[in-house]
């Protein structure tokens, strides 16, 4: 290596490191005119987590209100949203368009499903919902090592201006997004799941937006606790364990998936027992993975296969070694050879 | 067909009415025209099913389509949604064929004689019927137009993905799966609301 060329180098890692921290501290951007003139934008070498963090703030304090629009394979499914939120607390409303009518409400992590059909409201309590700013912030964070962020350009989503910003993974085992921040607040107006080859498998975008909508906290509020003409079910009893716990490990954990939560749910017939679903949860930051393990049961269980529902794929098979059979269903919006893997590395301790 | 011995009136009337008479031919088809009225009632039929081939319009006129039109449309309903529409419309069309040329054969003595003729109305009636069950199902699609015909293209893949996920287990899994293991950044607000509109009736 010489002189010059240990120059250039050093000088392009100064620069890198150096980017962010100048961004940092640059005051928000303000308001440009929408004639799109295409400037060099700092906002190109904003590092993902940054990027993240603006998308979960912007969706944190605003209000707004729109139509959303779910585009997976041939089929569409598109619902009316409200946002609201006064610094502490949030709630929104998802009033389903198409299939069957439902009225979801969200209360922080506290989540109400209303089904006029069956007139029965289901409550229930959505832990994963209130972790994500930690996952950023915790020092192993795996989002930075295996994702990187740019921007790639800017385009117009339901009549915003956005910046569009290709998420790509380091490797093979997880997907790549494609996200439009809305310029001015970053909120994610549309975002796109893309297989390896580049390929859609999902979108959710809106395709009708009001930002700063003079959406009413205490009339959704109402609406939420309104049950009545409804049989309120609470989702079935979730008991928290380990995996160690249960006697199960993983012997080849896949990079980048953290495990974080275990669970044991009842199964079908609402009984705990030896007929429950265990539950093992992991995640890399951006996407999850759900490994169901169950006592198989040759009448219930069956066959093997692999499905596969927009970005959601879905491996079921039959698990053996000596101690026991069980039946194995690992569900995550990865692609299959993730699937594959964690259910080739997945052990019995005991 | 076009030189041949005519040798019934229907068939001269038919011949007259696809324009293929001259001369004496013609002269005489139009003289039995005025003097017979079975020949008249020909001629208006002959007339009517190529106006129903070119133009679907003239076709539902009278309580005989309007009950035939009715009995089309139940069949259509107790139809499995996502079969596609034409093969609806073969259905129908080899359905109705029967009821409609046992009719012809019973009720018009006329074309008795004539095997050839037997065909030809055979033929027609399905023709019309075939315009009739088209001009209906199109009727039908009409008030939604584009978007109802999308919907019967998308419904098997839709169906398909249902189909799937059918199994009410693994919709339970799915269901578990979106409710606590949705863990990501990029949850809020879009995984959250994805969940929520794309959410499967597990219940």
């Amino acid at each position: 290596m010489n002189f010059t060329f240990f120059c250039r180098h050093l000088l392009a890692s100064a620069l890198v490191v150096a980017a962010p921290f100048g961004l940092a501290q640059a005051p928000a951007m303000p308001a440009r005119p929408a004639a799109g003139v295409p400037t060099q934008s700092p906002t190109s070498q904003r590092g993902i987590s940054e990027w993240l963090l603006r998308m979960h703030e912007a969706s944190r304090n605003r209000a707004y209100m729109g139509t959303l629009v779910v585009s997976s394979g041939g089929s569409m499914a598109s619902s009316r949203i409200w946002h609201v939120c006064d610094g502490e607390q949030q709630i929104e409303r998802v009033e389903s368009l198409s299939g069957l009518p439902r009225s979801t409400f969200r209360r922080n992590d506290q989540v109400i499903t209303f089904s006029p059909q069956t007139r029965v409201a289901v409550v229930e309590k959505r832990e994963s919902l209130g972790l994500f700013p930690n996952l950023l912030k915790s020092p192993d964070s795996a989002i930075d090592q295996f994702y990187t962020a740019r921007q790639t350009g800017s385009a117009r989503v339901a009549g915003f201006e956005a910046d569009v910003v290709h998420i790509e993974p380091r490797d093979k085992l997880r997907f790549a997004y494609r996200v439009w921040s809305e310029k001015k607040s970053g909120l994610v107006v549309k975002l796109q799941t893309l297989d390896g080859q580049g390929q859609m498998l999902e979108e959710v975008a809106f395709s009708e937006l009001q930002l700063d909508a003079p959406v009413s906290m205490d009339k959704l509020s109402r609406m939420m606790t309104n049950t009545e003409g409804y049989k309120v079910e609470s989702s079935s009893e979730l008991h928290k364990t380990t995996a160690a716990a249960e006697g199960w490990q993983l012997k080849s954990p896949v990079p980048g998936f953290k495990s974080m939560s275990c669970l044991r749910r009842p199964a079908a017939g609402g009984m705990a027992g030896p007929d429950s679903t265990l539950q093992w949860i992991f995640s890399d930051g951006l996407a999850s993975v759900s490994l169901f393990i169950e006592v198989y049961e040759r009448r219930r269980h069956g066959p093997e296969g692999l499905t596969a529902m927009g970005a959601t794929h879905t491996l079921a098979r039959r698990w053996s070694d000596n101690t026991g059979e069980w039946w194995l269903t690992v569900v995550g919006e990865v692609p299959l050879q993730t699937l594959q893997a964690f259910a080739q590395g997945l052990e019995r301790k005991k | 067909m076009m030189t041949q011995q005519v040798s019934t009136p229907d068939e001269l009337v038919s011949a007259l009415t696809d324009g293929e008479l001259r001369g004496e031919a013609f002269v005489k088809s139009v003289q039995w025209l005025e003097e017979s009225e079975e020949a008249r009632a020909s001629w208006h039929a002959y007339h009517l099913v190529g106006d129903v081939l070119r133009s679907g319009e003239m076709a539902a006129t009278g309580a005989h389509d309007a009950a035939f039109v009715a009995r089309l449309r139940s069949r259509l309903q107790g139809e499995v949604q996502f079969v596609h529409t034409e093969h609806a419309i073969d259905l129908e069309v080899s359905g109705a064929r029967h009821e409609r040329v046992g009719g012809i054969n019973r009720h018009d003595v006329a074309n008795d004689a004539s095997f050839r003729w037997k065909l030809v109305a055979g033929f027609a009636s399905v023709a019309a019927v075939a315009v009739v069950g088209w001009q209906l199902v199109a009727g039908v699609n009409a008030p939604s137009g584009a978007p109802q015909l999308a919907q019967v293209e998308l419904r098997p893949a839709e169906m398909q993905a249902q189909v799937m996920i059918r199994d009410p287990q693994l919709d339970q899994l799915l269901a578990a799966h979106q409710q606590s293991g949705g863990i990501s950044a990029l949850q809020m607000p879009a995984g959250f609301l994805r969940n929520a509109t794309y959410d499967r009736p597990a219940r």
